[in-house]
């Protein structure tokens, strides 16, 4: 790892400010980026400790209510924290289980809601400094596309990339259309919805988000939504635990009797960005909770992939999760 | 190959060697006492702890080390009989060993006086052997501050003002500033075994910084860059070998410790972040001589093998009794996922905490001492 200048943030301007600069990197709970500064995938010049703004600003670690029902969940709030709330785990069961699901105990003690949403991908080529990778060096290369891929993505590929999108968390959070809080170098708040965070490799595998340089997650709304407190997310992977989603299915269902009044569908591990499946949506509002409609959502949710070599058991792994997974959300 | 008989005298940069000695009814090693400084101090066949002035430059040495930085003194005697010697200042651990001649050999002094100052690490990095039949207390207690080695700051009462000059005991020729000198250059010189420590320790100044870190209730006072993890700033830095290194990446929980009484992995975060964060080891686990039920519950149900693995383990495992988990053996291995083991104990692993768990439930006791 090369040394960098350590800078501990006392409040937020200041720390905007500071990681507006070229080369800087904000470290919050600092289990991925520091995962990635010891591979030389990261060598920022400077790091800036945002843990210390949630001590001068409680808020930005809390977990709250908001008037309209909706959920506030503060940017440097830990994993641990959201996974175990009460009112999380009643009135949103997706997002904590989509947490519970993740990491380690110890990792979901130490990571922040920030930077989970944040986390880069696992693409082993990626983290391979040895090998060419367009994400880390643009125009270095794909090694993923003809290499071992097994683990890549499916679904919002480009031909300049093909690594998944890795966490749990977001998937969850694009399911239910939460919205990501912002403040940025000038002093401005702003606000978007998560699907619009990440943005898929195209010609540009680098860039994997809107955020601009020292912008700083705040919070994560959850919104009200009747469908959330019937959601699940169920999570496929190569051991029972502590390993990254093969495939995944984050979904909320609001029934009427076995009538689908509103479902929303989150896909993780298949694809380059958290992915929500408005076509799968489509076909499951207004229609009949059965195997069947399942089933036509399930295809309609992988109708666009692009399987690479090693991959295409995805396809088929993730159809299965979603249709579980609305089994056992409808059941 | 040499035999012990013959060999050099350890030099600075060199692992001091390890070696057992009684002391207080119980058998210690040297390495046991890692997160301290330590000072080894090895005296010629005339040395006589029952003359006055003899005492005295014992007393003075003791004041000096207790001034700066808690160490502690070995004592061990070249030869002749040995008697206990009592101090003024009581805070101060002072084993004072039997004649031991082939301590004297591991560390190639023979039967000449030497000291050799020990860092918390177990590296030798200030050396004395030979013709002067005493060292100056001062210079000892300047090598042990000088050299950056990360102290452990315990309350002690002020004993003694290191500056002081020699006392009645030394003599000019004994108070050797050049030779002092001559010792930190070599302290600091990387020597071939151990090039990438002493680099690492004669690290250019520019982003090193003091970092006072928390551990086990006690301040650790180190000089750190900022990229040394909290795993590397713990074994390396502060000599407190408990928390294993497996992955490096948060991929074993090998290196788990609590922070703030939460269970985190030391190898992905930085040390300098966790300033004012109260942080638990497994050396900080028992209390005294009693350890804690897990780690008992470890030992009662075979939860381990080779070990590696199971400082990390028990530390998670005594946190997630604190974490809204349920009673059922699946839940603990859920719980416990972020712990491997390579040599399979979990069996073992999951009797130790259910175990625990029940006694808990039973004493309606808390989980931690
Ligand atoms: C062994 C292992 C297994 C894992 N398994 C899973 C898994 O199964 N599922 C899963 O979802 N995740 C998994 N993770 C990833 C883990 O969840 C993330 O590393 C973690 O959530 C990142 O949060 P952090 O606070 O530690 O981020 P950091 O490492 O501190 O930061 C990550 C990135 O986000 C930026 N950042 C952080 N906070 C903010 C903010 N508030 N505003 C703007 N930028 C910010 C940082 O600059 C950095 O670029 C695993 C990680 C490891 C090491
Ligand atoms: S050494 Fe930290 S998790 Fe493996
Ligand atoms: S006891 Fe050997 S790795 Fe766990």
């Amino acid at each position: 790892m090369i040394d960098f200048e350590y800078i501990r943030a006392t409040d937020l301007a200041s720390a905007v400010g500071a990681g507006a600069a070229a080369s800087t990197r904000f470290v919050a709970g600092g289990t991925n980026l520091i995962d990635l500064m010891k591979l030389d995938v990261e060598r920022p010049s400077h790091v800036i400790d945002i843990n210390d703004l949630a001590r001068r600003d409680p808020s930005l670690a809390a977990i709250s209510e908001l008037p309209d029902g909706g959920i506030r969940v503060g940017g440097l709030a830990r994993m641990r924290d959201v996974a175990w709330d009460a009112r999380v785990r009643e009135r949103y069961p997706v997002v904590s289980q989509s947490l519970l699901l993740a990491a380690s105990g110890q990792l979901r003690n130490m990571a922040t809601i920030g930077g989970n949403v944040l986390q880069r991908t696992r693409c082993p080529y990626f983290r391979d400094t040895a090998m060419p990778c367009n994400k880390r060096e643009p125009g270095s290369g794909c090694s993923a596309i003809h290499g071992i891929n097994r683990t890549e993505a499916v679904l919002g590929t480009s031909e300049r990339c093909i690594a998944t999108y890795p966490g749990d968390l977001a998937v969850a959070l694009v399911a239910l259309g939460a919205t990501v809080h912002v403040h940025s170098p000038n002093g401005q708040e702003r606000a978007l919805p998560i699907a619009n965070l990440h943005v898929v490799p195209g010609a540009h595998p680098e860039v994997e988000t809107v955020l601009r340089p020292g912008e700083l997650i705040t919070a994560i709304d959850l919104p009200a939504l009747a469908a959330a407190r019937r959601s699940l997310y169920l999570k496929v992977r190569d051991r029972a635990s502590y390993a990254f989603a093969l495939a995944s299915a984050a979904v909320a269902v609001e029934l009427d009797g076995r009538n689908i009044r509103d479902a929303r569908v989150g896909l993780g591990g298949i694809a380059t960005k958290p992915w929500r499946s408005r076509e799968a949506e489509r076909l499951l509002v207004g229609k009949q909770a059965t195997e069947q409609t399942f089933r036509a959502a399930a295809d309609a949710a992988l109708a666009a992939a692009r399987p690479q070599r090693d991959n295409a058991f995805k396809v088929t792994l993730a159809k299965r999760t979603l249709i579980r997974a609305l089994t056992e959300v409808t059941a | 190959m040499r035999s012990l008989n013959d060999r050099e005298p350890i030099q600075p940069g060199d692992d001091a060697p390890d070696f057992a000695f009684a002391y207080g009814g119980a058998t210690h090693r040297l390495f046991d006492f890692r997160g301290s400084p330590v000072v080894l101090a090895f005296h010629g066949a005339e040395w006589d702890p029952a003359r006055a002035e003899h005492i005295e430059t014992y007393n003075k040495l003791i004041a000096s080390l207790g001034g700066v930085a808690g160490a502690r003194l070995l004592q061990i005697g070249g030869a002749g009989p040995w008697r206990d010697l009592s101090f003024t200042d009581a805070a101060l651990s002072l084993p004072v060993l039997a004649a031991d001649s082939a301590v004297a050999r591991q560390y190639g002094v023979g039967s000449e006086p030497a000291v050799f100052v020990i860092d918390a690490g177990g590296v030798v990095r200030w050396s004395q052997v030979g013709p002067m039949s005493l060292v100056s207390p001062t210079d000892v207690a300047r090598a042990i501050s000088v050299v950056a080695a990360p102290f452990v700051h315990e309350p002690t009462a002020s004993t003694g003002e290191p500056n002081e000059a020699p006392s009645a005991g030394w003599t000019r020729r004994d108070f050797v500033a050049t030779a002092l000198a001559a010792a930190f250059a070599l302290a600091l010189r990387p020597v071939e075994a151990h090039a990438e420590r002493a680099a690492r320790l004669a690290a250019p100044a520019s982003t090193v910084r003091p970092v006072t870190l928390t551990v086990n209730g006690r301040q650790l006072s180190l000089s750190l860059e900022p990229r040394v993890t909290l795993l590397d700033a713990l074994r390396e830095y502060a000599g407190l070998t408990g928390s294993k290194k497996g992955c490096d990446h948060g991929q074993c929980g090998a290196c788990t410790v609590h922070i703030d009484g939460r269970r985190e992995l030391s190898c992905l975060t930085f040390a300098v972040m966790q300033e004012g964060r109260r942080i638990t080891t497994i050396e900080g686990l028992a209390s005294g001589e009693q350890l804690h039920p897990m780690q008992q519950a470890f030992i009662t149900n075979d939860g381990f093998q080779c070990g590696y693995c199971t400082s990390g383990q028990v530390m998670s495992a005594v946190a997630v009794l604190d974490e809204p988990w349920g009673p059922t053996d699946d839940d603990v291995r859920e719980a416990m996922s972020g712990n491997i083991c390579r040599c399979g104990a979990y069996p073992g692993i999951v009797a130790a905490v259910q175990e625990v768990r029940r006694a808990q439930a039973t004493n309606g006791g808390g989980n931690r001492q």
